[in-house]
């Protein structure tokens, strides 16, 4: 089994009277695609914003690679290597496609070899046809491999998706698995993919963790987790009040 | 020494009042369209000038004309609201605040065309007389005007919580979204949030001519002031409206007899940056 | 917007060599070297307000407080030490950076955007007036006079507005370099970044912070050499050069010559600045302020329908003026 990339341990994070999360521990594996998830307002996101240093926990620890996280600004937490792509995309209006990409290509590249990277990553994610085209002037599907591609850009060894699937019909959810496969075998990226809806998760994770009311509820294999009584509940009951 | 001080204080408590109801004009617009207004002082100015002309020409009370301004300034904030706010609301923040930039030099130059530069002043008013208490003063127009204030304060939130068109505003200030698919028109409801907001500066504006002159560059002052007792009050909180602004006006009266009569508006600006570095919420808000 | 932002090269030598030339047409005629310097200066601090205003997304409204610190820099050393101004305006232009980010690091720590950076930016001007008024020592409620010389480069002291409009133009130049410079470089590209959205910025290995520090150290000393500059022209420092006008004119500049484009704010100083002046000219004799009124609505006009600003109009129009030509 290979080592643990991210470690979250016991990590609490209040608003106000709201535990939004609880003791919430978990472990990511390198290599490994790991995914969140969570009926609505389980507090998946809370979590994922905690984890890039968007939000600063209340309490717990969070290890990257063995080093501790906790509480760093988001940049510092780039640098090391976890970025991730947002739930609604926050896209970069008026620049181009290519100038947006460029903006995290600088991570690790110099003005010298910033515009070869920007290139390799146009290609990755299929994007030649529109690398001039505004942020502003494109549509939801884009926008999200945009938002891929640019966290791409600053080659991460981790990185959190934060529903990316929303809002996409079925081809392109079909298309954006296949990307997200593609990168974890040939990029040795590990993932971690937060998601509502569970099927776009069932044949893509390796492991699967549920969170309801911001604690774990369930942790394993699709298989395990399609089964676990716990689980059904908590999606269904989700489903009995609406 | 701690007479005047004190005497100073209570003063600058009584007038703090009137800035709050100015800020309470500019939370309406803030709030609920989140639309920056540059022009909102000068909106204040504007009432005052109207005060004084019509103070001038028909001997009508500047304690009154607030009856006859307010239904100008209602309307005059509605006019804006149209013709230029309504047209900014889908671009960026960086075009309003330009815009309404604009709306502030086109009123100040305006004031300065029609009434010239130098300050004026009522010769009168209605109110007389003064009250006082062990051996401190107060001017019994300044009483009245803060007791002025305070009521429509609370008129306005009872408007706000009690009748449909407010708790349209209100719903409106809280999620847009939500509001609209509950049928609130949301630009009728923009539309009633500006003129209200700038109608109250008519009361203002009529209070404050009742003890004090008025110049064409004395906009940028309430400007800043109402934004101060803003900034301290957080969106939301009509007792801690209040309570700012008096704390604004107390900051400000103490600065004028403690150290410079010309450190006024420095004790404004100090306290707001002072509220924004350590407090960016505000010490009552609740967003 | 943005991209395409350029003007060629040809174009722009041409426009150099125009202006390199208009003081010769003008000749003696001081009024119009005033209209044409004054035009300059607003150019200049139009332009360096594009780095943190136009590219960054940070509505700054303090241009004045750093053009005051500048001018009283400047004045002071002239005066009482008589330090030359061009060393003076490097010292100028340093304390307007120290002062910069001794205001901005807190601000920008807290996290104070939009609005309340606006507000609190334009508090710091009027501040700095009262302050410098109340300063006796240094500021006071009356002018305070630089020393007066025929021709002397080391005082900085012409008496002709002549060599002010050349040393202006060499500080447009260099703002617009600088400007040129830092847009096409990974600051550049993380101002532009963070100024449409600082969470995904930060995301992608921006440190906001640090970005926004360093834009703002940029315009804050270009402001300040030529409030420098700006004290030598008129020969004495005031406290009211800290005015809240003029940096309130500087940021709608920078916002109707169209955000983030290196020439947008100086084609609208051109433009806005000789209108005002023209305007003052031509309506000022009998009806103080009229020409404010006007102006104002000029300006409101052009936010309303020019929203990206005047520079994507201008550049179509010389587009079409270009392909004309070709065709004939």
């Amino acid at each position: 089994m290979s080592a643990p990339i991210l470690q979250v341990a016991h990590l609490t994070k209040r608003f106000g009277n709201l535990i939004a999360l609880n003791d919430v521990s978990l472990e990511i594996r390198e290599g490994e695609l790991f995914s969140i998830i969570g009926p609505n307002g389980a507090g998946k996101s809370t979590l994922f914003f905690n984890i890039i240093g968007l939000q600063k926990p209340d309490a717990g620890q969070i290890l990257f690679r063995g080093m501790d996280i906790t509480g760093k600004p988001p940049h510092k937490i780039c640098d090391l290597g976890i970025t991730c792509t947002f739930q609604v995309p926050r896209a970069f209006a008026s620049m181009t496609i290519e100038e947006a990409i460029r903006v995290g290509a600088y991570k690790r590249y110099g003005e010298r070899d910033v515009a070869r990277k920007v290139d390799e990553v146009i290609a990755l994610c299929d994007l030649e046809e529109h690398r001039r085209q505004r942020c502003c002037d494109i549509g939801l599907s884009l926008l999200r491999r945009v938002e891929l591609a640019r966290a791409l850009a600053t080659e991460p060894m981790l990185l959190l998706l934060d529903e990316a699937g929303a809002g996409l019909n079925p081809t392109e959810l079909t298309e954006l698995m296949t990307v997200l496969r593609r990168l974890n075998e040939e990029q040795h990226i590990t993932l971690c993919i937060v998601e509502h809806v569970m099927q776009m998760v069932m044949g893509l994770c390796q492991r699967i963790l549920v969170l309801d009311y911001g604690e774990v509820i369930a942790e394993g294999s699709p298989q395990e987790i399609s089964t676990n009584p716990r689980v059904i509940e908590a999606y269904l009951g989700k489903g009995a009040v609406c | 020494m701690t007479d005047t001080l004190i005497q100073n204080l209570l003063n600058g408590a009584l007038t703090g009042c009137i800035y709050a109801l100015i800020a309470l004009g500019l939370s309406l617009i803030f709030g609920v369209m989140n639309v920056v207004n540059f022009a909102h002082g000068d909106l204040v100015m504007v009432s005052m000038y109207l005060t004084f002309w019509i103070g001038l020409g028909t001997g009508i009370d500047a304690a009154i004309t607030p009856l006859l301004t307010f239904p100008l300034l209602f309307l005059i904030g509605l006019l804006v609201y149209y013709a230029i706010i309504d047209r900014t609301l889908r671009q960026r923040y960086v075009t309003q605040i330009a815009v309404t930039v604009g709306l502030m030099t086109f009123l100040r130059a305006l004031a300065q065309l029609i009434w010239k530069a130098q300050p004026r002043a009522l010769p009168y008013s209605l109110i007389q007389g003064s009250i006082q208490i062990g051996s401190y003063t107060i001017l019994a127009s300044r009483l009245v005007s803060a007791a002025v204030s305070v009521l429509v304060i609370f008129g306005i939130s009872l408007f706000l919580s009690r009748t449909w068109a407010g708790r349209a505003i209100r719903a409106a200030s809280d999620d847009l979204d939500a509001a609209s698919l509950h049928g609130v028109d949301f630009r009728q409801t923009y539309a009633l949030a500006f003129g209200l907001g700038s109608a109250l500066t008519a009361i203002a504006g009529g209070l404050l001519m009742t003890f004090q002159q008025v110049d064409p560059t004395m906009g940028v002052r309430f400007g800043l002031l109402s934004w101060c007792v803003l900034a301290m009050a957080g969106l939301g909180s009509i007792p801690g409206l209040l309570i700012s602004g008096v704390i604004v006006g107390a900051a400000e009266a103490m600065g004028m007899s403690l150290w410079d009569p010309r450190a006024r508006s420095l004790v404004i600006y100090l306290l707001f940056i002072l509220v924004l570095w350590l407090r960016p919420r505000g010490l009552f808000g609740r967003k | 917007m943005r991209s395409g932002n350029s003007l060629p090269r040809s174009l722009l030598i041409a426009l150099l060599v125009l202006a390199a030339l208009l003081p010769l047409v003008a000749r003696s005629n001081q009024y119009a070297l005033v209209l044409f310097t004054t035009v300059l200066l607003y150019g200049v601090l139009a332009t360096a307000w594009n780095i943190i205003g136009g590219l960054a997304g940070q509505l700054d409204l303090a241009a004045g407080a750093y053009l005051g610190l500048g001018a009283f820099t400047v004045g002071t050393l002239l005066i009482r030490w008589n330090i030359s101004p061009w060393l003076g305006m490097i010292l100028g232009g340093l304390i307007a950076v120290g002062f910069a980010l001794l205001i901005g690091y807190p601000l920008f720590r807290f996290g104070i955007r939009e609005v309340w950076y606006a507000l609190s930016s334009s508090a710091l001007v009027e501040v700095l007036r009262v302050a410098f008024l109340i300063w006796n020592q240094v500021g006071g409620p009356m002018e305070r006079y630089l020393p007066y010389h025929e021709w002397s480069l080391y005082h900085l002291r012409f008496a002709t507005y002549m060599p002010f409009y050349y040393i202006m133009l060499g500080m447009l130049v260099l703002a617009l370099v600088v400007n040129h410079r830092v847009r096409h470089s990974r600051l550049g590209y993380y101002l532009m970044a963070l100024g449409e959205n600082e969470d995904a910025a930060e995301v992608l290995g921006v440190n906001t912070q640090a970005c926004k520090l360093q834009a703002l150290a940029l315009y804050a000393f270009l402001v300040g050499t030529a409030g420098g500059v700006y004290a030598c022209m008129y020969g004495f420092i005031h406290p009211n050069f800290f005015s809240g006008p003029l940096s309130t004119e500087v940021a709608i500049l920078g916002i109707v010559g169209g955000m983030g484009i290196t020439y947008g704010p100086v084609m609208a100083a051109i433009l806005l600045v000789s209108t005002r002046e023209f305007l003052r000219a031509n309506l000022g004799g009998q009806l103080e302020s009229f020409y404010l009124v006007v102006y104002s609505v000029v300006l409101i006009l052009i936010a309303l329908f020019r929203p990206q600003g005047i520079a994507t109009f201008v550049r179509g129009a010389y587009d079409r003026l270009l392909s004309r030509m070709v065709k004939e």
